[in-house]
């Protein structure tokens, strides 16, 4: 049965470096649509892709809850972007082709709280949801691959959901009060 | 069923997992509640969202080029414990050409100094032509003018595939073989496969999609450089540097890589497509503008190494005609589906193996029963090479599916006859990385 991310962060600390393939084959496919919602050019998103595992695995000994490994990702993700964002502007100053890619991106940050949401999501929950969407899992086959009964699967999934609409609206509001002000 | 029930059994029942009673009382219950109603409205979007994201990644695939990152950074971070900060920002942090540079400097810590030098020849390749506003590429390929970009064959002969690219104003590009092309106007990537009369179309606009990367990396020399030098330096590639006259007399720079694709001999994919085939990649650069002037890609065989694709035409910073952005599609085209929905009887067909996939898809080409056969397919509605081809045929044999190390499909060994009298025998490709769980043929008839 797979770790948990914790067990996996702690293992790498331990020396075991080979162990990060896992968390970046858990993780690949959520960051990717995480960057695509921020940046325009696949390029781009796959080069910010790679540089923040890189990044995460140079800090991992600076990871203060390694149960958050994700939410962590997407932080240093995060700032990787701003810094690809301002890299760019900064060699292409005059250029019309920056200004297109930054208004795109500032267009299409409503495509990205969905993963932040399912980085706030309880371990349990976060790997049905990426099983499921993210891998392309059936609810039978996830429940053979954890070995649950696949009641608690549709269980589980259940309960995501709720999380995640939670969570969307909480994000909505704030937005909007955001905005508001 | 009460409302406590329905939720209870909601997600199992847009998930279609109830039995057929459980499922008529939950949708009964559905049309009298609002509330109810409200919840699975609510569920079922959300779905949707989420369900957008596996088509969107489903070819991401970082975990070989991290790792090989992180074994690289790892080994001099034990060297060379100075190096270390310079590691962390070659991605791209310096920007593109200083990013090449600082590749380059790695390249000299890891590579004796002939592969060194073979490394700054493609560092200042690449600075050479990191302002290019366009590039149009144009070369031979040994291939079959409809199937993938980057399908390859030693025995087909060679087709003509041409690649046009634009950065400024804003970023577009084409791709074109005889009977496959694709094109990216700035908002999305729409491609066609023009004997089959079936599109593509890929949001939003990106610089690659479809197959087309080895092509794209081609054109974005400071991306190939790192590409190559983190495989070279992961895997021990052999880089080459040689000087030549060229035929203006000028003077050449010649850069040999002998790329590995890392998979078995025996393996299916096997030197089928650019990725997955062992080749000696020659790149030649003018000793004076430091551009690229040519690419020939060789394929690696038992007893001579084959031609397989050669780059003869580099223009930089040309003007491209309109024209070249826009994609004339014909008026019964068949539509790829992004966005695929559960069938009303889905656990019949996801609960099949990929064997019975097969003969269930065969068996409805044989009675070309199309509505059947779309089940299978991705494409709606069956595109007319599949109807003419497909249609009328007997089943001779089907065997056990395999699998590749380069692929995420199953491959179904099958004999068929065609109504034309031929004997068929090849593998279907199959896979059913979607939601429906369903199988879908993804090549190979």
């Amino acid at each position: 049965m797979d770790l948990t991310d914790k067990e996996y962060v702690e293992r790498c600390r331990d020396g075991h470096q080979e162990d990060f393939r896992v968390l970046v084959d858990r993780y690949q496919k959520p960051l990717f649509a995480y960057l695509a919602g921020r940046l325009r050019d696949g390029l781009q998103v796959e080069e910010a892709a790679q540089e923040s595992f890189v990044r995460a695995f140079l800090s991992l000994k600076k990871l203060r809850k390694p149960e958050s490994f994700y939410s962590w990702l997407l932080g240093i993700a995060g700032r990787v972007t701003k810094e690809q964002l301002s890299s760019l502007k900064h060699r292409q100053e005059d250029c019309e082709v920056t200004e297109s890619i930054m208004a795109n991106a500032a267009d299409r940050q409503e495509d990205y709280p969905l993963e932040e949401a399912i980085a706030a999501l309880p371990e349990s929950y976060r790997q049905v949801i990426l099983l499921r969407y993210y891998e392309g899992h059936s609810c039978q086959e996830i429940a053979t691959r954890l070995d649950l009964p696949l009641g608690t699967v549709t269980k589980t999934l259940s309960r995501a959901y709720a999380v995640l609409r939670q969570e969307l609206a909480a994000r909505e509001r704030a937005e909007t009060t955001v905005n508001q002000t | 069923m009460n409302c406590a029930e329905c939720r209870e059994n909601l997600v199992a029942c847009v998930e279609g997992l109830l039995d057929r009673e459980e499922s008529l009382q939950c949708q009964a219950h559905l049309e009298t509640c609002a509330a109810c109603r409200a919840e699975y409205t609510a569920i079922t979007r959300l779905q949707q969202q989420l369900a957008a994201r596996g088509p969107a990644t489903a070819g991401v695939s970082l975990v070989n080029p991290v790792m090989r990152r992180v074994q690289a950074m790892q080994t001099e971070r034990e060297r060379n414990p100075i190096m270390t900060k310079l590691f962390t920002r070659w991605g791209f942090g310096l920007g593109a050409a200083v990013g090449a540079t600082a590749v380059m400097l790695i390249a000299f810590l890891v590579f004796p100094k002939a592969q060194a030098t073979a490394a700054e020849v493609m560092t200042k390749g690449a600075q050479a032509v990191a302002k290019l506003t366009s590039i149009h590429l144009r070369g031979q390929l040994r291939t079959l003018p409809a199937d993938n970009f980057s399908y390859i064959n030693a025995d087909c002969p060679f087709y003509t595939i041409e690649f046009w690219k634009q950065s400024e104003p804003d970023l577009k590009w084409r791709i074109e073989k005889p009977q496959r092309v694709v094109v990216m106007d700035g908002q999305s990537a729409v491609m066609l496969i023009k004997n089959a009369g079936l599109a593509f179309k890929v949001p939003p606009s990106t610089t690659s999609a479809f197959d087309t990367d080895w092509l794209q990396q081609i054109a974005n020399l400071s991306n190939t450089i790192t590409n190559e030098l983190n495989n070279a330096i992961a895997n021990g590639w052999k880089m080459n540097l040689a000087e030549e006259t060229g035929a203006d007399g000028r003077a050449k720079d010649v850069v040999t890589i002998e790329a590995k694709s890392g998979l078995p001999d025996n393996d299916y994919l096997k030197n089928s497509f650019v990725e997955t085939a062992d080749t000696r990649r020659v790149y030649v650069f003018d000793n004076q503008s430091e551009r690229l002037e040519s690419v020939k890609i060789y394929l690696h065989a038992a007893l001579d190494d084959k031609l397989i694709f050669e780059l003869d035409q580099i223009d930089y910073n040309q003007s491209i005609d309109p024209a070249v952005w826009k994609l004339d599609l014909p008026a019964d085209v068949s539509w790829w589906q992004n966005e695929i929905q559960k069938l009303p009887d889905n656990d019949k067909y996801a609960s099949m193996t990929a064997e019975q996939a097969t003969r269930a898809f065969f068996e409805a080409c044989s009675q070309e029963n199309w509505i059947e056969a779309e089940k299978f397919l991705r494409e709606s509605p069956v595109d007319h090479l599949l109807k003419q081809e497909l249609g009328g045929l007997e089943i001779i044999q089907i065997g056990t599916a395999f699998t590749s190390n380069a692929s995420p499909d199953q491959f179904v060994p099958y004999e068929i006859k065609l109504r034309n009298g031929y004997n068929k025998k090849l593998n279907l490709a199959l896979r059913k990385d979607q939601p429906t769980g369903r199988w879908f043929v993804d090549g190979g008839w």
